[in-house]
């Protein structure tokens, strides 16, 4: 509760230090500075910086999240409208990260110094690096226009289909996850190489046991706790990095949005998702606590 | 044999020519049905014509909604849902006969209730209002005559209500107490609304029952017959422009908006993808903050103007632009073209800016410039007005904002800066009586009685060639006394798909009446 708190607070304070008018930009261009007063007024932005924020946390103490000045519609709504195409993205590109990511990473971790070793972490390298919105151009000229595989742009709900929702979906969350699949194979491959040097594994070696079960069950359990909080590092930056492939793909999602309200200084609306989101992480970080106490007894012990 | 050869040469001869013709015949026929995708930039905020400026939302607008009058292919005043409009001889009393038989997408017909709540409305809530202040009532005499009385004369009073910004659109009287954004989109127009998904879609749809303007020809800008061809139109919004120029290639769109000049040829080297040029669509210009230390010396900005080289800055910024020393549009009707001089354009003498800023006493004191990350053009003409500045001895510093920040400092004349730069639409098109508000508000020009005078007069004109009088003045004033400085005409380009056919070089913006797709 307090974290939720301190994140409504800077939330508010944050786009209150953003220079520009919301008032003149919701009037437009060629308004009079009559017209953006009236706005102003409208609005609240007339009133105090203290006042604003009292109101902004009374309310949302009454669950209000405020209304958006650009959509014309509850900053609730407007999420839960976006919520589903963010958030495809994101159990996409995860779904594709975990098993490709750990996959690569054990395999290079198992086979290190070798030439395995080298081109998976090459790989890995340059999912990190290359910039997303380069790639993900590169990926719409590839798999759009010259092998004509998915379409450009654009999203299909699930209701029209599984597999038009894949298809709208599937190239978006492939760029998504080659910079998550970077980054959760090198971890990986960290973690793994720590373990399999422990003598427990030198152990299960001795008594016998195939090479299958001692990588995939001994030594990748141990590995887990590394791997699961990797993965909810990269579930938050995955909504982060929505932001750039829903542009690119002109997906209707939270990012998008956020962007757009950003540049017409729509205070309410960014505030609201500001304070969605930031709910967002520490929920999945509560998740990623219990997930511990799963995959390692000794947390439940303790 | 030769003989043979020779009849079957010119046969075939023949049968080429007359394909040609046949398919180009072919090719002219309109064709009813089918959706055409066009992709633009980004969706409309809002729907309700009153709040709407941005190209955006007028792209649907315009589609959706007809005024009382509007622009012709020349830019002139046509009446659109009026079939007449006229002025008393002491232009106090406009008088409109309206069309009968119009109808709204809700099935109910036109008449002059909707009008006189449409006026109240738009006085109400519309940014553009100001306009109407001249206004004592408006009178609805019978269901198709609508007149407004005003307190006092104004000449141009046509020209402010055929606005294709903050159009005056005619909605339905249920509207009229509905507060700003929040109508129900329900006009005359030739497409109804159909699925709005906000940041993804929005569908039009043909309107059967539309009610054409028989009394012309064909489209006539915005203004016209309009007879639609195509079922529905879908717009995309696609803020990349490598994935709107994909969907054309993929056949996903026929027709998207904004392609930069440099991708052009993405487009051009497909023989069924062909590019639009919209032109002219805007003017560019420096805008000097006249209210702010340096630039508050009529010298130093007259010195500024002298040092700047048009055809560099065409040149370094890119883009689809055209010289032109006024402020507005060729072919319109306060265009003075070679009526007279216009010594404050292109001066490019770096040894006259110095000698005005020796006669200011100027002492290398700091000019500030600011632009945005957002526009690429904006940003690069500010770096090289910044050099050419430079060259003529200013001591200059550039300084990047955002866009949103770098419009509300030049609208309200906060933040620090001397020089910035943006471009103006309608005004070009619409003329002075447009033009003053920019004129008041971005250069912060005030207490210059040459421009109030020439104001005053030109409401007053009952010529057009005493209005343009009046403009000559303004412009002298406003580019001579260094407050604005021009850069040039600027245009757009589209990319489309050669299926779609019926476009116009008319430079309005997104009219989907008479196009149809093969």
């Amino acid at each position: 509760m307090p974290v939720i708190l301190i994140i409504s607070i800077l939330a508010f304070l944050l786009l209150s230090l953003l220079p520009g008018d919301p008032a003149m930009i919701i009037a437009g261009d060629q308004a009079s500075p009559a017209a953006i007063e009236q706005v102003r007024r409208q609005l609240g932005l007339d009133r105090s910086f203290l006042e604003q924020l009292g109101i902004w946390l009374f309310n949302l103490a009454r669950g209000n999240f405020g209304s958006s000045l650009i959509l014309n519609q509850s900053v609730l709504s407007a999420v839960g409208e976006r919520l589903p195409v963010t958030l495809s993205l994101a159990a996409l590109s995860i779904g594709f990260t975990i098993p490709v990511g750990v996959f690569l990473g054990s395999l290079a971790a198992y086979f290190r110094r070798t030439w395995i070793d080298s081109a998976v972490m090459t790989v890995a390298l340059l999912g990190v690096s290359i910039p997303a919105f380069w790639i993900a151009i590169l990926g719409v000229i590839l798999f759009s226009v010259q092998l004509g595989w998915v379409p450009s742009s654009g999203f299909a709900p699930i209701s029209q289909g599984v597999g038009r929702w894949f298809a709208s979906m599937a190239l978006p969350a492939l760029i998504l996850s080659l910079f998550q699949i970077g980054f959760l194979a090198r971890m990986t491959r960290s973690a793994m190489l720590d373990v399999l040097s422990q003598d427990y594994i030198r152990t299960a070696r001795a008594k016998g046991l195939s090479e299958w079960r001692t990588v995939g069950k001994h030594a990748l359990r141990n590995a887990l706790i590394l791997i699961i909080t990797a993965t909810g590092i990269l579930l938050s930056a995955a909504i982060g990095g929505s932001v750039i492939i829903e542009q690119v793909f002109a997906l209707p999602g939270i990012g998008r949005m956020v962007v757009q309200a950003i540049m017409a200084r729509d205070y309410p609306l960014v505030q609201g998702t500001m304070l969605i989101l930031g709910f967002t992480f520490v929920m999945i970080n509560l998740i990623v606590d219990i997930l511990y106490t799963l995959a390692d007894p000794r947390v439940r012990h303790d | 044999m030769k003989q043979k050869l020779a009849r079957r040469g010119v046969a075939v001869a023949l049968a080429l020519v007359l394909g040609v013709s046949f398919g180009a015949a072919a090719a002219q026929t309109p064709k009813k049905g089918g959706t055409l995708v066009y992709a633009s930039v980004s969706g409309p905020g809002t729907l309700d014509p009153y709040m709407a400026s941005s190209v955006v939302e007028l792209e649907v607008i315009n589609n959706i909604f007809e005024g009382l009058v509007t622009l012709d292919n020349v830019n002139a005043t046509k009446p659109m849902l009026a079939s007449k409009a006229t002025a008393s001889a002491d232009f106090k009393t406009y008088s409109f006969e309206l069309r009968k038989g119009v109808k709204f997408h809700n099935g109910q017909e036109m008449t002059s209730a909707d009008v006189k709540a449409s006026f109240e409305r738009y006085k109400r809530i519309s940014p553009n209002a100001k306009n109407l202040d001249a206004v004592d009532h408006f009178d609805t005499p019978d269901p198709y005559s609508f007149v407004i009385v005003l307190k006092e004369p104004n000449v141009v009073l046509l020209d402010v209500i055929k606005s294709p910004i903050y159009p005056l659109m005619i909605l339905p009287a249920s509207q009229k107490d509905k507060p700003a954004r929040d109508i129900e989109v329900i006009g005359t127009g030739p497409y109804k609304l159909g699925e709005w998904v906000k940041d993804s879609h929005l569908v039009i749809t043909r309107f059967d029952d539309y009610t054409a303007d028989t009394s012309s020809p064909g489209r006539d800008g915005y203004a016209g017959r309009k007879t639609v061809y195509l079922d529905a139109v879908r717009y995309r919004f696609m803020p990349e422009i490598t994935t709107r120029i994909a969907a054309l290639q993929n056949g996903e769109a026929q027709l998207i908006s904004s392609v930069p000049p440099d991708l052009s040829a993405k487009i051009t080297e497909r023989k069924d993808l062909a590019i639009r040029e919209v032109f002219p669509t805007l003017g560019s210009y420096i805008i000097v903050n006249s209210q702010k230390g340096l630039t508050a010396n009529v010298l130093i900005r007259q010195a500024i103007a002298a040092a700047i080289n048009v055809d560099e800055i065409i040149e370094g910024a890119g883009g689809l632009n055209k010289r032109n020393p006024w402020m507005s549009f060729p072919g319109t009707p306060y265009f003075l073209g070679d009526t007279a001089p216009t010594p404050w354009y292109d001066i490019k003498n770096p040894a006259k800016a110095k000698e005005l800023l020796k006669q200011a006493g100027y002492k290398g004191e700091k000019i500030i410039i600011e632009t945005n990350s957002n526009y690429q053009w904006m940003r690069d003409t500010m770096l090289i007005v910044a050099e050419q500045l430079k060259a003529a001895g200013m001591t200059v510093d550039v300084q990047v904002t955002d866009w949103t920040t770098n419009a509300s400092h030049m609208q309200q004349g906060t933040g620090d800066w001397n020089l910035s730069t943006t471009a103006f639409g309608p005004d070009h098109i619409l003329g002075p009586q447009q033009w003053r508000p920019m004129l008041y508000t971005f250069p912060h020009i005030t207490g210059n009685d040459i421009i109030d005078k020439a104001y005053a007069e030109f409401f007053q004109g009952q010529t057009l060639e005493a209005r343009r009088a009046s403009w000559l003045t303004i412009q002298k004033e406003v580019l001579g006394g260094g407050y604005l400085v021009k850069i040039a005409d600027t245009g757009r380009l589209s990319g489309y798909s050669k299926s779609l056919q019926g476009q116009n070089d008319y430079a309005g913006i997104l009219q989907l009446w008479d196009l149809w797709l093969n």
